[in-house]
């Protein structure tokens, strides 16, 4: 019985296998063309190297299937040859498997900014929270003075650690695109088409936000928003350098007026910023009685200075009086210890007054330093009674004589 | 006597020139199989052969057959130069000569059992093997018939 059933099974193996052993030629040819083909598609149109090495198997395993057939293939693609069609796809694997490898690290160079992207807008967001939430808590504690030099500290020191936040983004730009080579530039500016958000318009975000803070009525003083123009330099010295590249990697359509767009935003943020500052100043300068003429610009307020210095130069040499002097000690006083130990960083940053402005000044004051200090009228007593004593010697001997 | 010795000798001398130049060229040996068989779309019973270059109507074959369209019909040419048709639904392989602007019936060869179903030629050393792919059944046919 076990007999019978095993020799049935026998024949009905080799009844199956003839059958599947017929074969058409031209189906074998049609169906290595239609592989082949499909392998061509899959193989230009492959982005993973996933997809790549099951490709590459595929061909591996074209090629096992069909060398048997090859000179039937070899007759009727002529005058292709299997061997040919098979290096042909070598060759486009070769080739995809350069460019998935530039998809690949591009698709890393998009991950690793939107990364960077999210994580800056992240820490941007929350200070600009903060600030935002402090300006609130300001405007409402208006009436309260303790309260509210609290809360202007608080405010104050919100905004320096956001200048820090952006002066180290604006620093990490300057390393990166000032001397960015044309191809990791190209590298970039491919990726960057994938991005949603980018550099740029982190950039804009800023400056919105930079604007913002300036215009904002929040109780700040001249230091502020000195230190505001000090940014504002710093943002423009690195945009200078920098702008051009980054417009032409992140809107290589239109990087004249990407640069352009950032340009007026650096503008509106220094109109914002002056719009305060020349008023502060002037307010800060007299309330430590020095009492400037009329500014309304940077060249405007050194001349004020020095208009105001001269002046009183003059008119201490005329006068030299104690309080000629008085005035000089007070506007020193301010000169020294406010003005240039305070603010003298941000005033050069700023761009408000330079190193030399603040030497001229220097040397203006010590001049009426000079012109001020009161002159001692001792000399002249002592001359007067020498004077008086001679003549009280040259009487006595005129009158002893006769 | 000399005379007529010689002009028989110059006669026998232009006779052998003139029978080398009227004897014509010929290669022999050609081998005309074709690799693998071509699968034709029939329309208005014509059929096209693009690559291998030959046109003709088919009306003939499907008069003798008894069909009156097929979709599509198999041919391929043996290395002696017949041509092989069948199609689907046929009973036969109609081997085919080549002549002077035709294609004359050089043998109809009847195929047993039922009409072929899914026939499939292929060029093998020295006849051509006719595969029906939905029976697995398989004949060695040349222009003689099945061998």
């Amino acid at each position: 019985m076990k007999t019978t059933i095993s020799t049935l099974a026998v024949l009905l193996f080799v009844a199956g296998t003839t059958v599947t052993a017929q074969q058409s030629d031209y189906q074998v040819v049609q169906d290595f063309r239609a592989d082949y083909n499909e392998l061509v598609e899959r193989v230009d149109n492959a982005v993973s190297s996933e997809e790549l090495s099951e490709i590459n198997a595929d061909i591996d395993a074209l090629e096992a299937d069909n060398s048997g057939h090859s000179s039937l293939i070899d007759g009727y693609i002529y005058p292709n040859s299997f061997e040919g069609k098979i290096s042909d796809l070598r060759s486009r694997y070769a080739a995809a498997e350069n460019n998935v490898q530039v998809i690949e690290s591009l698709n890393e160079k998009v991950a690793e900014l939107e990364d960077e992207m999210a994580e800056l807008r992240d820490r941007l967001s929350a200070l600009d929270e903060d600030s935002q939430a402090l300006a609130n808590r300001l405007e409402r504690a208006a009436q309260n003075e303790r309260r509210l030099s609290n809360l202007v500290r608080q405010y104050r020191e919100n905004l320096e650690n956001r200048d820090a936040f952006v002066s180290d983004l604006l620093e990490d730009l300057l390393k990166r695109y000032q001397t960015m080579d044309a191809q990791t530039q190209e590298e970039i500016a491919a990726a960057a088409e994938a991005l949603e958000d980018n550099p740029l318009d982190l950039l804009r975000t800023i400056l919105a936000e930079y604007i913002n803070l300036a215009e904002r009525e929040t109780g700040l003083d001249s230091e502020d928003y000195l230190r505001m123009r000090a940014q504002h330099g710093y943002f423009s010295e690195v945009w200078d350098n920098v702008g051009e590249r980054m417009a032409s990697t992140y809107a290589a359509e239109e990087p004249v007026q990407a640069k352009q767009e950032i340009d007026d935003h650096l503008d509106a943020w220094l109109a914002s910023v002056d719009n305060k500052l020349w008023n502060a100043l002037s307010t800060s300068f007299n309330q430590s009685g020095v009492q400037l003429p009329s500014f309304t610009s940077a060249t405007a307020f050194n001349n004020a200075l020095n208009t105001y210095v001269d002046e009183m130069t003059e008119v201490s040499l005329g006068q030299n009086s104690e309080e000629d002097y008085e005035m000089f000690s007070n506007f020193s006083e301010f000169w020294n210890s406010t003005v240039k130990a305070e603010w003298g960083e941000f005033l050069v940053a700023g761009n408000v007054l330079s190193q030399g402005d603040i030497a001229a000044i220097d040397v203006k004051v010590g001049s009426w330093g000079q012109a001020a200090e009161p002159v001692s009228n001792l000399m002249f007593i002592l001359f007067l009674v020498s004077l008086a004593v001679i003549i009280g010697l040259i009487v006595l001997l005129v009158t002893k004589k006769e | 006597m000399a005379k007529s010795k010689l002009l028989t000798l110059s006669m026998c001398v232009a006779f052998l020139f003139s029978a080398a130049a009227c004897s014509s060229l010929e290669i022999s040996n050609v081998d005309y199989s074709q690799p693998v068989e071509s699968v034709l779309t029939v329309e208005n019973n014509e059929v096209h052969d693009k690559r291998y270059a030959i046109k003709f109507n088919i009306s003939p074959v499907l008069d003798e057959e008894g069909i009156s369209s097929v979709d599509e019909i198999r041919l391929i040419r043996s290395n002696r130069g017949y041509y092989f048709l069948t199609a689907s639904g046929f009973n036969h392989v109609y081997v085919l000569e080549v002549t002077s602007g035709g294609l004359d019936e050089k043998n109809i060869i009847r195929i047993p059992g039922d009409a072929l179903q899914q026939p499939a030629f292929n060029q093998r050393d020295g006849f051509i093997e006719l595969v029906d792919l939905a029976t697995g059944d398989t004949h060695n046919l040349d222009h003689n018939g099945r061998r």
